[in-house]
């Protein structure tokens, strides 16, 4: 009998004092979640976060792409700071798992891609972060801030790790290239390639060997090679836009006077998928930027449908991104071929980008024809520069990167005074979490001013 | 028969006091009903053998017993006979004590004829009276010649008049029996009583409430007259402590609170433990409003002694631990805490044992307190006691913000155009900041539905002053119950049943409670005692929700004053097209509109009625005992206790509103079991006295769970299934096990009943430690010191001192000590993934369970016999180690980590006081006061961090933080202050004259209260009541979002003020319009003084500057009041009941002040489960009831 069972039980607890601490090794084992994860699992779930580097609002008010219809207030450049902590928590620490266990060739090549994919978008964007000491759980609750440098020396050889590992067999679970390993190289190497062109001012000289390094090693040729995450038409994988604007009816977002005023006039076959005629006048119609008075959802181009579609897909490094770097490499003479590659590079650059967009090259012709479309050496860097813009529309933190870098566009504007940030600031949690080591930081690179405008590393003026 | 016939009668009126309506709309309710009168027929059947008393006249001759006697004595033969008869033997012991090797044919007999038989050849003979049967010696009656005994001749009549000692005045109700008989009587109201005694031996009895019981030796008397002094030993309450064991409040070296049932049930708050608010020093109670019904109370005993707020007491029903589970998240329906289940009805009275030396025999469960409920029993009273209770309030919602009623719905003042030039409302924006409200024509969104009467047409826009108060209903709370009790020598029951239904303030919201518990106790032998509690409950509700994004809770916040809420009310055209305010705005180029989906907000009635949240539980909970009574100081007992219940939880989205249609259904199972086992031991030995036990519980959870919700919308309109998923539906299945064996002794020495010292260990195994660290003990020892003893000093009725030390611990969730994966999104694309991702939280292998040290100091002391009272203890409370989730860097990989930290003090005191200024037999007046003051720091955190982040909350991208910093207290409110000047200390003001800010760290202080407390009158006049109950706060603070969000939306009247250019703000600032702002401009350093646009002034501080929304807590509340009126049989001889009950009682009828504006209530902040309340968010209404309350006891 059960109770006669416990009440021996509770007599042998009484009288036999330590008796009773031996518990059935099964109560305490939790059957509600695995205690065992293989690398491929992990690594898709890193994939899965790979939409949240590009699909938010913020990452296109840096770059000047949307405008708010209502509610002006985030596009305004609030002094307001960005958590970091779900890049660690999320994909970083599933592919360091992989790291630190796995066994097989192939995951180890994706984990160390995705990871300098991850901590190269982060250090862009905050500047120093912890790198060398982060996700080691409880071995270290405070790491260090390393600095942006020394990530990009420890990413460039990452990278290079990543394309000498051998492949070895079948990897499953690939939701970016479907094991495709050759891919994931090209890829590592694409990286490196836009990785070394960030150097441009800081350290031209490093930056050009890494560039013609990865150049060799083999970059990304056609736009299959493209880094796409590819959402479904399911809810559980559903574009971050679409739960936005069609499940929450959210039609706050339109096309800036700015991205408008720069491809209405020279009849960008782009335009017509990045955003929608105006349904007061049916025409293409850009907000200003950071206007708090006359918005209007009739009045302007709001995001266009393909682009929020329920599996439209997000582009994260694209083939076209590596032919404008090319054009630029040629134009500052990293590579060699002057002008005339550069001209090459960036016709062939357009045309991908618009078969990326569009899906075919109709109207390229004419659009390059275009004057100040049509390469011209005077104006090469500014050219190649709007124009990987207006490639990278809806991939905000890189094109805001590029400016940063660059300069171009030169037509963003300062809504209220406010000049674009030229860094994001770290979230408040760190200075009660990791606070000696955030105040260094802080100290270190902006001399103990947080602020949306301290420079980073490479954001040299 | 007729009994019970009449019994059957009270139930049917009871039943036909229900609303017929309401009955057929809850067949299961009418189910409940039906089944509970034939439980009730059953039992009244059973009642009736069991309580078989001879009616008058039946004497020995009449009832018959059936026996069979060999070789037995006559001490054995009068039990058999009393056990199977109603009559009761009353003999010298020591005389038939020899009188044995009786025998008796077995056959069924009168009883005279029965005794006739056994006494035949005994010197022995008996006397009938009543239904007592002496057995008394042949020699000494005075046998006449037929050889019948002749009882005239020996009985002895004795009376006399029992006075009060201090006047002089007649006592009446004064028991007086023969002691160690049941011969007695009571006095009547002239204190005379007369009694018929056997002989003219033995020792007469006068007993009294609240009077010494005196003893007189009758020596053959007639008349003894005495006079009965209040009893000062009365101030030695008996109170329950630890695992049930009863014990004189003198003896016990630490504080306990008792509070009687009554006091908790008068106002039928649906959440009973609400009801402690107040009551009890050093006991903190945050409730939420009435409208949830049942919606979760916060208590906290002497402060916040865990750093994550989880410091929950447990819940004691008779000795079995309850779970007070929450099933509600920060926002949304609040279910409340399942502590509720408990019938306020069935509470005899609530004990709380403070801190760990009250409750270190529950070890590992008792750091933070426990609340002890007792529930009311049969009485051995040979009397069916039936009590009926109806209870019928009125709910009102109360409270409101206020609104303006200037400028109607948009966001600028400027008239919007439809093509052909007419103004309409701009319906696509749920804020205030439109258009003057001046009667101008124009089109509203109803105009533009063409199933619309008014399609097409223009209306005057105007304001809709209570638009916000006309969603709310008058809601009622019909309450009723009645008890059955009773019991013979041997046995003791009671069976209740209650029936609540309440229909609450908000549309298509209820809830429906139905309890039955079931007491009863019986002596199998003298030594062997089995019972057994059982209470079961039932709920069904439909809640509102609460947060301010949840629900209908927008109103307050997101809203436009022209809206008007009766147009609303009428939510669906014929043609099933529902009515909404919130569109988007018609075309530029034909002016209609063609999407009638809502944009950000729904109708509130399609809400309520559309999209209903639901749940029930089902619980059942109680226990079965044995005790086993050895030697007559020493008793062994063994229980198993039980709690189980059903939780469900239903919501849906529908068609028609906002996002995609949804269903999401969860059932939610619990299973508590307790196995105990205790022994007991008492003795009292010349001065000393000893009480001692020992013993043992396993304590077993089994806890799971299914929950699941659709996906990516419902395959068709009002199909609530998951099958109806369009896409992958979410779904989790959890099991959770725990068992924690424990054994524990307890020792108590008493000297004099002067001096008690008392010690206690308890040694705890929890099965969700690691297996190396899993057995801990934790001590205790107190003592206390009743000085008065020694003093003997008139005044002074009692005074005592005591002292304590004691640990207690706790561990933590199963599972949290190794490491695991979650289960991620699956991916089936052209690829298919199955992901896994590491958890936030890092769990630790080598978690240690945490503990409390706790020392306590006090004094107790009465005067005048009680009419004068105070007890003040001092106390302190270190937790340590504490079993944290602390948060941690990020970039650590994981958001926070398992870890033992920590040290957290809590140092403060409590006073109560009590007082009775006026006390006669016509007039009363008692006054009970208490307060209590806790100061709480966090000592140490964990090596290389000094903050602990409780909780945050964001909103609109500002996020604000509940932190604890080492070396402050516990709770400081961190956020977005105002940016000041150093010098001056004023605001500082940027280029557009707008306040600047500071970063999300500004840490604005403690949120926890200085001093919590109560104050209770009651005034007795004749058979009138009159009670009022008053609970307050000082100190503690906390922001509210709602008075944010109403201001920020230019729905609060502050947007609509005067300026001092007599100019209202909203008119232009260059026509003198505009909100004055002073500070200093950052740019120069020099003072400014400026007008700013309103709308934009609070579009920066309504969002960024939490500060401005930062409030003090403070506050004096009026609980309860009720003025009641009994009717007995002392003034209404006619009465055919004992007596009837009647009052009127208001709940919660007037916050009588507080520092907080209006429409915010600080003592019923919404934050659902959390544990602390540190914010306001979409606050439902304070809810107020007035009704009357009827008794009836049989």
């Amino acid at each position: 009998m059960k109770a006669m069972r416990k009440l021996n039980l509770i007599l042998a607890c009484v009288f036999l004092v330590g008796a009773c601490n031996n518990f059935d090794e099964e109560i305490n084992r939790n059957p509600n979640a695995p205690s065992e994860a293989s690398g491929p699992q992990l690594l898709a779930s890193a994939m899965l976060s790979l939409p949240t580097l590009s699909s938010t609002p913020q990452a296109q008010f840096m770059a000047q792409y949307l405008a708010e219809t209502q509610y002006v207030t985030a596009s305004l450049y609030p002094q307001s700071s960005t958590s970091f902590y779900g890049l660690y928590q999320g994909p970083l620490i599933n592919i360091e798992t992989v790291l630190r266990n796995s066994k097989a060739n192939n995951e180890l090549i994706i984990a160390k891609v995705l990871k300098s994919y991850y901590f190269w978008h982060i250090t862009d964007r905050w500047g120093d972060v912890p790198f060398t000491e982060a996700l080691n759980g409880s071995e270290n609750f405070t790491p260090a801030y390393d600095t942006q440098q020394s990530i990009y020396n420890a990413l460039f050889d990452l990278l290079e790790e990543a394309v000498e590992t051998p492949v070895v067999g079948q990897t499953s679970s690939d939701i970016i290239y479907a094991g495709n390993m050759d891919r994931w190289k090209k890829l590592a190497n694409s990286i490196r390639l836009l990785m070394a062109l960030r150097l441009s001012k800081v350290d031209a000289s490093r930056g050009q060997a890494e560039f013609n390094d990865a150049l060799a090693a083999g970059v990304m040729d056609s736009n299959e090679d493209n880094f796409v995450f590819r959402h479904l038409a399911d809810a559980n994988n559903q574009n971050y836009w679409y739960s936005q604007i069609e499940v929450q009816g959210r039609e706050w977002w339109a096309l800036t006077e700015g991205l408008v005023n720069e491809m209405k006039p020279v009849d960008d076959p782009r335009l017509a998928v990045y955003g929608n005629p105006s349904r007061e006048t049916s025409d293409y119609v850009g907000q200003l930027y950071g206007d708090t008075e006359d918005f209007d959802t009739e009045k302007y181009s709001l995001l266009g449908n393909s682009i929020w579609r329920q599996d439209a897909p997000v582009h994260l490094v694209t083939y076209a991104q590596v032919l404008f770097a090319k054009a630029e490499a040629a134009k500052l003479g990293w590579i060699p071929g002057g002008d005339a590659e550069a001209a090459a590079y960036y016709n062939v650059a357009i045309e991908q980008s618009l078969l990326q967009w569009t899906g075919s090259t109709n109207g390229l012709a004419e659009f390059l024809a275009q004057p100040g479309i049509s390469y011209n050496p005077a104006q090469a860097i500014k050219q190649i520069a709007t124009q990987r813009w207006i490639h990278l529309f809806m991939h905000g933190y890189e094109a805001w990167a590029e400016w940063r870098r660059t300069g171009y566009p030169d037509n963003l504007v300062e809504p209220g005074g406010a000049a674009v940030p030229r860094r994001q600031i770290y979230i408040e949690s760190e200075q009660f979490n990791n606070a000696k080591n955030y105040t260094d930081a802080v100290q270190r690179q902006f001399g103990g001013e947080e602020s949306l405008y301290g420079r980073v590393w490479w954001d040299v003026p | 028969m007729n009994f019970s016939v009449h019994r059957a009668e009270g139930v049917v009126c009871f039943v036909s006091l229900q609303n017929p309506r309401t009955l057929i709309r809850h067949p299961s309710i009418l189910q409940i009903m039906r089944i509970s009168v034939v439980l009730l027929a059953i039992l009244f059947t059973t009642l009736e053998v069991l309580l078989a008393t001879p009616a008058d006249g039946q004497g020995t001759k009449d009832v018959e017993v059936t026996l069979m006697l060999q070789n037995e004595s006559l001490v054995t033969a009068v039990k058999k006979i009393e056990k199977a008869t109603p009559f009761r033997f009353v003999y010298r012991q020591k005389e038939i004590a020899g009188v044995d090797k009786l025998n008796l044919a077995e056959g069924t007999r009168t009883v005279a004829e029965t005794l006739a038989l056994i006494l035949e050849n005994t010197p022995f003979t008996y006397r009938e009276m009543n239904r007592n049967i002496l057995i008394v010696r042949r020699e000494t009656a005075n046998e006449n010649t037929d050889g019948n005994p002749d009882i005239r001749s020996l009985e002895h009549t004795v009376s006399g008049v029992v006075t009060e000692a201090e006047d002089s005045g007649p006592l009446a109700g004064v028991s007086v029996i023969l002691k160690g008989t049941s011969i007695g009587t009571a006095t009547d109201v002239d204190g005379r009583y007369s009694l018929t005694l056997p002989d003219g031996g033995g020792i007469l009895q006068f007993s009294y409430i609240g009077f010494e019981t005196r003893e007189v030796p009758v020596n053959n008397q007639s008349v003894i007259n005495i006079a009965l002094s209040p009893d000062v030993t009365a101030l030695n309450v008996v109170v329950v402590t630890a695992l049930g064991v009863t014990r004189e409040e003198r003896s016990l070296g630490y504080a306990t609170q008792q509070v009687d049932g009554e006091k908790l049930t008068f106002t039928k708050e649906q959440n009973v433990l609400g009801s402690l608010a107040g009551k009890v020093a050093g006991v903190q109670v945050v409730g939420s409003s009435g409208a949830s019904m049942g919606g979760t109370q916060k208590i906290k005993i002497r402060g916040v002694n865990s750093i994550t707020g989880g410091d929950q007491p447990l819940i004691v029903v008779d000795g079995t631990p309850i779970s007070n589970a929450n099933f509600s998240g920060s926002s949304g329906v609040d279910l409340g805490n399942l502590g509720q289940d408990i019938n306020p009805e069935d509470i005899q009275s609530v004990n709380v044992l403070k801190g760990p030396a009250a409750s270190a025999l529950y070890g590992i469960r008792g750091q933070y307190g426990v609340i002890m409920i007792t529930t009311k029993k049969g009485a051995s009273s040979h009397k069916v006691n039936v009590e009926l209770n109806s209870a019928f309030f009125v709910e009102r919602a109360g409270n409101f913000l206020p609104y303006q009623n200037m400028y109607g719905g948009g966001s600028s003042q400027t008239w919007r155009t439809l093509p052909n030039g007419d103004k309409y409302v701009d319906m696509q924006v749920d804020e205030s900041w439109g258009p003057r409200m001046d009667g101008t024509l124009v089109r509203d969104v109803y105009s533009f539905y063409p199933q619309d009467p008014t399609y097409g047409q223009l209306t005057p826009f105007v304001p809709h002053p209570d638009n916000i108060k006309d969603y709310f209903e008058t809601g009622y709370n019909f309450n009723n119950g009645i008890s059955v009790s009773g019991g013979g020598d041997r046995t003791n029951f009671r069976l209740s049943f209650n029936d609540t239904r309440i229909e609450g303030v908000e549309p298509n919201t209820f809830l429906r409670r139905n309890n039955v518990g079931l007491s009863a106790g019986m002596d199998i032998t003298p030594k062997l005692n089995v019972s057994t509690n059982i209470n079961y409950a039932t709920n069904n509700a439909q809640r509102p929700g609460q947060g301010s994004e949840d629900g209908v809770r927008y109103i307050n916040q997101w809203f436009q004053r022209n809206a008007d809420m009766n147009r609303l009310k009428n939510y669906r055209y014929p043609d099933g097209t529902f009515v909404q305010w919130n569109l988007r705005r018609p075309s530029a180029t034909t002016g209609e509109i063609t999407n009638f989906a809502p944009l950000y907000w729904a109708n509130p009635y399609f809400l309520a009625y559309e999209n209903p949240s639901s749940d029930s539980r089902d619980r059942v909970f109680g226990d079965v005992g044995l005790k086993y009574t050895v030697l007559p100081d020493l008793t062994l007992s063994g229980f198993i206790r039980s709690d189980m219940f059903t939780q469900n939880i239903e919501s849906r989205n529908a068609f028609g509103g906002t996002g995609v249609p949804r269903y999401s259904t969860g059932k939610y199972q619990n299973r508590e079991m307790n196995y105990e086992f205790l022994a007991q031991y008492k003795k009292d030995w010349n001065d000393f006295s000893f009480n001692m036990l020992l013993g043992g519980n396993i304590y077993d959870r089994r806890y799971s769970y299914l929950s699941m919700a659709t996906v990516g919308g419902l395959s068709a309109p009002g199909f609530y299934n998951i099958e109806a998923s369009i896409d992958r539906p979410s779904v989790s299945s959890y099991l959770l096990r725990k068992q924690i064996r424990s054994a524990y002794a307890m020792a108590s020495i008493g000297y004099r009943d002067t001096y008690f010292l008392d010690a206690s260990i308890r040694n705890d195994n929890s099965s969700a430690l690691p297996e190396a660290n899993n057995s801990y003990w934790y001590p205790s020892v107190s003592g206390s010191f009743v000085f008065s003893e020694l003093l003997n000093w008139g005044p002074l009725s009692l005074g005592k001192a005591r002292v304590s030390y004691a640990q207690a611990g706790s561990d933590l969730s199963p599972y949290s000590t190794t490491s695991f994966y979650n289960v991620g999104t699956v991916y089936a694309g052209s690829v298919t993934a199955n992901t896994l991702t590491v958890p936030d939280n890092l769990n630790n292998p080598n978690i240690k369970p945490s503990f409390a040290h706790s020392y306590e100091a006090g004094l107790d002391l009465q005067f005048f016999n009680g009419r004068l009272g105070a007890g003040v203890t001092f106390y302190r409370l270190l937790n340590k180690n504490q079993i944290l989730q602390l948060d941690v860097s990020g970039t650590s990989g994981y958001g926070s980590a398992t870890i033992n930290a920590g040290e957290i003090e809590n140092k403060g005191f409590e006073l109560t006081l009590s007082a009775s200024p006026v006390q006669n037999r016509n007039l009363s007046w008692d006054i009970m006061f208490n307060i209590s003051r806790n100061r709480n720091m966090v000592v140490e955190l964990y090596p290389g961090i000094t903050v602990y982040q409780y909780g945050s909350t964001t909103y609109s991208s500002v996020t604000s933080y509940l932190n604890s910093y080492e070396g402050k207290p516990f709770g400081s409110l961190v956020g977005q202050a105002y940016q000041r000047d150093e010098a001056t200390g004023k605001i500082l003001l940027d280029n557009a004259n707008l306040p600047m800010y500071t970063d999300a760290s500004h840490d604005f202080g403690t949120v926890l209260p200085d001093y919590t407390g109560g104050f209770q009158n009651v005034v007795r006049y004749g058979n009138f009541e009159l009670s009022a109950m008053i609970d307050f706060q000082i100190g503690g603070q906390f922001f509210s979002r709602s008075k944010m969000l109403a201001v920020r939306t230019g729905l609060d009247p502050i947007t609509t003020e005067t300026n001092d250019r007599g100019f209202n703000v909203r008119d232009p600032v260059d026509e003198g319009g505009g909100m004055k702002v002073e500070g200093i401009s950052a740019a120069t350093g020099e003072p400014v003084t400026a007008y700013v646009d309103p709308q934009v002034y609070w579009g920066v501080v309504g969002r960024r500057v939490y500060e401005e929304w930062l409030y003090d807590a403070s506050y004096i509340k009026l609980r309860e009041v009720r003025l009641g009126y009994t009717f007995d049989k002392g003034n209404w001889p006619g009465l055919p009941f004992s007596s009837v009950a009647v009052a009127f009682v208001a709940r919660n009828p007037a916050m009588l002040w507080q520092k907080a504006p209006q429409g915010i209530d600080p003592s019923e902040l919404s934050t659902g489960s959390q544990g602390i309340s540190w914010y306001e968010s979409g606050q439902i209404n304070t809810v107020r009831s007035y009704g009357v309350n009827l008794n009836v006891t049989f």
